[in-house]
């Protein structure tokens, strides 16, 4: 099964981490991605810019509305992600738990669709 | 470049998807998905199963506090992905007003960090490297027919 960890960051969280030394934060998470690699785990992970760089796309209009980012009526951000395949959501929430992050930060550990939730 | 297109919807968008028919959903979805692959867009996609399922973990305690899902302050909530290899924001943007989706669906475009962002020297961004090449490899062994 896959599982989904999506990083959030309220504004103070995000900004403690633009500021904090790059080459310590680098090895954290170099340490803890080759850890999963390790333990087989590890399907794929990506950090996101900054989301003043980004753009919306809000289909409630039609044809749908695109205004710059960043996504307003979401106060903590989503920042980057991990997918990770283990046998049960309980091996999911460990690695989860493993990840060195700090306050302020969460992650959401959601399970990947498959094609076997296609047939329904 | 890449950008992820973040797809939220809000509770009565979500109802309103469910009462769908099903096969109509998966034919819009897969128009869209083949006309990207077919212009050689497409990196990634996938999409989340219901946020009750899911959990959350909260690293402001030490260690680290794990509930139930659905996540509770965000109430727009994310229910799949997609990854675009594009030359600009705009192409990005053209691509995301393409997907089927409609009242209460927002798509949020993010650009996603690339090589350009990271010290190419540090080894841990090397290893990385490593990582995700050894994952490539594997998913195109497992893949149905091989790789192409």
């Amino acid at each position: 099964m896959q599982y989904m960890l999506i990083m959030r960051d309220e504004d103070a969280a995000a900004v403690e981490r633009r500021d904090a030394p790059f080459e310590p934060m680098l090895e954290a998470m170099g340490r803890y991605n080759d850890a999963l690699a390790e333990a087989g785990v590890f399907v794929t992970a990506h950090g996101l810019a900054k989301p003043g760089e980004g753009v919306v796309v809000d289909f409630t209009a039609d044809p749908p509305l695109i205004t710059d980012g960043p996504y307003g009526e979401t106060k903590e951000l989503f920042n980057g992600f991990w997918i990770i395949d283990t046998d049960s959501i309980g091996v999911a929430a460990e690695w989860a738990a493993r990840a060195p992050l700090g306050p302020g930060t969460k992650l959401e550990i959601r399970r990947v669709h498959t094609e076997a939730d296609l047939h329904r | 470049m890449q950008y992820m297109l973040i797809m939220r919807s809000d509770d009565a968008a979500v109802e309103a998807f469910k009462e769908m028919p099903f096969e109509q959903v998966i034919e819009a979805m897969g128009k869209y998905n083949e006309s990207m692959i077919n212009a050689g867009v497409l990196v990634a996609g996938e999409g989340l199963s219901d946020a009750s399922e899911g959990f959350v973990v909260d690293f402001t305690a030490d260690p680290p506090l794990v509930t139930d899902g659905p996540y509770g302050e965000t109430k727009e909530l994310f229910n799949g992905f997609w990854i675009l290899e594009v030359a600009s924001k705009e192409e990005a943007a053209e691509w995301a007003k393409r997907c089927p989706l409609g009242p209460g669906a927002k798509l949020e475009v993010r650009r996603v960090h690339g090589a350009e962002d990271f010290p190419a020297d540090n080894e841990w961004i090397q290893k990385e490297e490593g990582w995700r090449a050894e994952q490539t490899a594997k998913q195109a062994a497992q893949a149905p027919g091989g790789s192409d």
